[in-house]
């Protein structure tokens, strides 16, 4: 499977990461924003994943909200 | 003064949107690419419910990060409280742990290449330079 889409810009996380900062002087670094957009990517990447054995395992073609909300739980804690 | 406050509400709830709606897009993309490749589909409803956690899943992780930085008595975030954050499972912990090492090698060689580069450039300048002292001390 090729990677058409790259995933989370750094542009992007750290926008996302600043919103949520307390201190004005807190900053990221390049390298911890690369791995953040990696483990965004996986965050994004497992709910997915799981949301689709879950719709599988019902014997579904489509993956709906009730897929999702079974596998959420556990998703949350593993993060 | 009330409606300079509404104003700057109103511009950060915008802003908020545009950030929600760039995460949607990223999202979808990733949603999309997965599906194809396990060859099922998504509901819309599905794709906009895993971009909502995610966009919120972020506060938790800044918020997080933030607050191991501060601990380590630092204001900069690095890849030590990013692999904190990937502490609970331990799979996740070790594909962290990996691409940060990816990560810091690839800049690793891009800064070895750039300092060949201008010592290189530094050499070319000097050579001649260096032969006429040694020829002279002869």
């Amino acid at each position: 499977m090729e990677g058409t889409c790259a995933g989370f810009r750094k542009e992007l996380v750290s926008k996302l990461l600043y919103l949520h900062f307390k201190d004005d002087k807190t900053k990221v670094s390049g390298d911890a924003l690369q791995l953040m957009a990696e483990l965004l990517k996986i965050f994004v990447v497992e709910a997915a994943i799981r949301s689709i054995w879950q719709a599988q395992a019902e014997d579904l073609a489509l993956v709906d909200l009730d897929q999702l909300e079974k596998v959420l739980p556990q998703l949350l804690l593993d993060f | 003064m009330e409606e300079e406050e509404a104003a700057e509400e109103q511009q950060r709830f915008s802003y908020r949107q545009r950030l929600k709606a760039a995460v949607h897009y990223t999202v979808g993309c990733l949603c999309e690419e997965v599906a194809s490749d396990k060859e099922m589909q998504f509901s819309k409803q599905t794709i906009a419910a895993i971009s909502e956690v995610t966009f919120r899943q972020c506060e938790n992780f800044a918020k997080d990060l933030e607050m191991f930085a501060r601990h380590a008595k630092r204001s900069t975030i690095n890849t030590e409280d990013v692999k904190l954050l990937a502490r609970r499972s331990n799979s996740l912990l070790k594909y962290i742990t990996e691409k940060s090492e990816e990560i810091a090698q690839v800049n690793l060689e891009r800064k070895a290449k750039k300092k060949k580069k201008s010592e290189n450039e530094n050499k070319d300048s000097l050579e001649p330079a260096e032969a006429g002292v040694v020829e002279s001390e002869n």
